[in-house]
């Protein structure tokens, strides 16, 4: 039939433009979905180390953060610094976040880095930039629920919905409803 | 069609250039005069409901959501957390240790000795820090800046 080409026609186009947009979406949506069990948008590497340093280092905040900045070897660009408490001491360079405690002279160097493709996937699939872009991801949504209705008739006879893609599509629509039953009701 | 990628590319690359430097989050800030965190925090109440400029570098990011981070007051030990709602900013955990200008609200948060455990408790897991619950001896009541806001500046 002459309706069925078109229909396979649009479908294979409008798939075509959607398949970038429908990996950042699937990828972001593991990711984020897994949000209790690793961050899904930075990599914290944390090392802790002893650092000595006598009273004269510690008489003073500029002479700590002198100290700390040329004992722990940290050759960054010192940026700001702050003292949380008495007892310690935050360095921030462009490279690592630096904590001091000055009792148990513990120091914490924390690096925090973007997981590359994932954070920028999970930034347009949590429609963080907003504006325009809530409209392409509205477009986006409408898409995939015209590839998913067109994709019903694309093909003829038994492996189509006259019995094959009937009992499929039962089967993928019981799919969230057996977890509703499950978990919600 | 080799018009339009160029076109694509020019848009891509001039977004990236005008990116860098410093980046906006939220509305658009609209007060000139900043307030210092020192003077928030010395008499909050003054301040309640109001639209205030704060200015501190920043010092922690909620790592799960970016939905809260603190900055340092203009006096050593002094912070002040900016909250927003989930999702309608998100602060990222690369601005750590970078200057951040703040318009927003101040809020008085006044939570139960169970909501402030149970709060304080949280926190300390996104921190991955310990926490004594023997530390809160009764309610709780604490000031922050509701972020309408930013600009976080390299």
């Amino acid at each position: 039939m002459k309706w069925r080409r078109w229909l396979r026609a649009i479908h294979r186009d409008i798939g075509y433009i959607l398949t970038g947009l429908t990996v950042i979406y699937s990828v972001s949506g593991i990711a984020v979905n897994h949000v209790d069990q690793w961050n899904p948008n930075y990599i914290i590497e944390k090392k802790t180390t002893i650092l000595k340093l006598d009273n004269k280092d510690k008489s003073s905040t500029q002479s700590l953060v002198n100290a700390i900045m040329y004992k722990s070897g940290e050759d960054e660009i010192l940026k700001n610094s702050f003292r949380p408490d008495s007892n310690s001491i935050k360095l921030f360079t462009e490279k690592h976040n630096i904590t001091y405690n000055i009792t148990s002279e513990e120091l914490t160097k924390e690096e925090i880095k973007g997981r590359p493709f994932i954070k920028e996937s999970n930034y347009l699939h949590l429609n963080t930039p907003k504006k325009i872009w809530t409209y392409v991801a509205d477009a986006f949504a409408f898409g995939l629920i015209f590839l998913a209705v067109s994709g019903l008739f694309m093909v003829k006879g038994r492996n189509g919905m006259k019995w094959r893609g009937t009992w499929l599509t039962i089967a993928g629509i019981l799919i969230p409803i057996l977890f509703l039953l499950l978990y919600y009701y | 069609m080799k018009k339009i990628c160029a076109v694509l590319i020019f848009v891509l690359l001039s977004t990236l250039l005008v990116s860098a430097g410093q980046k906006e989050y939220g509305k658009k800030i609209t007060l000139k005069d900043k307030t210092k965190i020192s003077v928030i925090l010395n008499n909050p109440d003054k301040f309640l409901n109001k639209k205030v400029l704060v200015e501190g570098t920043i010092l922690a990011v909620c790592d799960k959501r970016g939905c809260w981070m603190e900055i340092s007051s203009d006096k050593e030990a002094q912070k002040i957390k900016i909250k927003v709602k989930d999702g309608e900013i998100v602060f990222p955990m690369t601005g750590i240790g970078k200057k951040a200008l703040v318009e927003g609200e101040v809020q008085k948060i006044s939570i139960t000795k169970d909501d402030a455990i149970k709060q304080a408790k949280h926190e300390a897991e996104e921190r991955k820090t310990k926490f004594d619950p023997s530390s809160i001896t009764g309610p709780v009541t604490y000031y922050q800046i509701k972020g309408l806001g930013a600009v976080i500046t390299e």
